[in-house]
């Protein structure tokens, strides 16, 4: 199992992490990207079973990586874990394709809820 | 041009928002404690924008030795780790980002946020578009300002208003 974490924030990337690990996903394999163009790539080289994805990046927000990757016909399942979580995004990134979005601050609770059923 | 920030949000949803925020990514048992608005606090700042029918930013600011010690527990940093200047950094501005997009929510929309910055805290605005939030941590002095822009600020994300 492998997920890529995609955020512009190194401490956001880190703590990402660490809430996967608290939230007991011990064993999966994590790869990073900093904005949207290294996620595509990413995703093309590594072939996730998840992307966890800002939506706020330089370069090429989340859902601008979003759309792409269903552009090209890529179905990977993806997921937004953001700032801010305003009705409009959430049907936004619903409408592009993504399973969820999780809004900062979270907890590992908020992971589980989530990503259990993804990851099952 | 929407109302001043004084008759969109108080300091009491400023506090409650921070608590959260605090919790979540400081750690479960650190809890901002609520101060009074006494001396403006002098240190690092981190701040985004807010464009919508409300400009203006958002800004956290701390004092020189809790930034050290927040950058530690944000981390979850050894105590013989050497905390650098990137790091204290990267950790200012996601607390900025955060608070950002948590206050940006409480708006009204459709508003956009950009990305974090940080250096010395920009200018106050008039005190009618101006919301302070005095706090402390582990006797750290905090604040955050939500501060209104006379003109809308340099649009720097690449989102699409929502």
């Amino acid at each position: 199992m492998k997920i890529l974490v995609t955020d512009d924030s190194r401490v956001m990337r880190q703590i990402v992490v660490r809430t996967l690990r608290q939230a007991g996903y011990d064993d999966v394999d994590i790869v990073e990207a900093e904005d949207g163009v290294e996620c595509l790539a990413k995703v093309a080289s590594d072939a996730p079973d998840l992307v966890l994805s800002d939506w706020n990046m330089p370069n090429m927000t989340g859902i601008e990586c979003l759309r792409a990757l269903r552009a090209q016909g890529s179905s990977v399942p993806f997921g937004f874990v953001t700032s801010e979580g305003s009705p409009e995004m959430r049907e936004q990134a619903s409408q592009a394709g993504a399973l969820f979005l999780i809004a900062k601050p979270f907890t590992a609770d908020t992971f589980r809820d989530e990503l259990d059923t993804v990851l099952a | 041009m929407s109302a001043p920030i004084t008759h969109l949000l108080d300091g009491e949803t400023v506090t409650a928002v921070a608590g959260e925020v605090w919790s979540a990514l400081v750690g479960e048992e650190e809890f901002l404690v609520p101060g009074h608005d006494g001396p403006v606090v002098l240190g690092p700042s981190a701040w985004v924008t807010v464009t919508g029918p409300w400009n203006g930013l958002v800004v956290l600011t701390c004092d020189e030795a809790g930034t050290a010690d927040l950058t530690r527990s944000v981390l979850q940093m050894r105590a013989d780790e050497e905390v650098t200047a990137e790091d204290v950094d990267d950790v200012l501005r996601e607390l900025a980002n955060i608070l950002g997009g948590n206050v940006k929510s409480l708006l009204p929309g459709p508003s956009a946020l950009g990305l974090p910055e940080t250096g010395v805290a920009p200018l106050r605005a008039a005190d009618v578009d101006t919301c302070r939030v005095a706090a402390s941590w582990r006797g750290h002095d905090l604040a955050i300002t939500i501060q209104g822009a006379t003109e809308a600020p340099v649009f720097t994300t690449t989102e699409v208003p929502q």
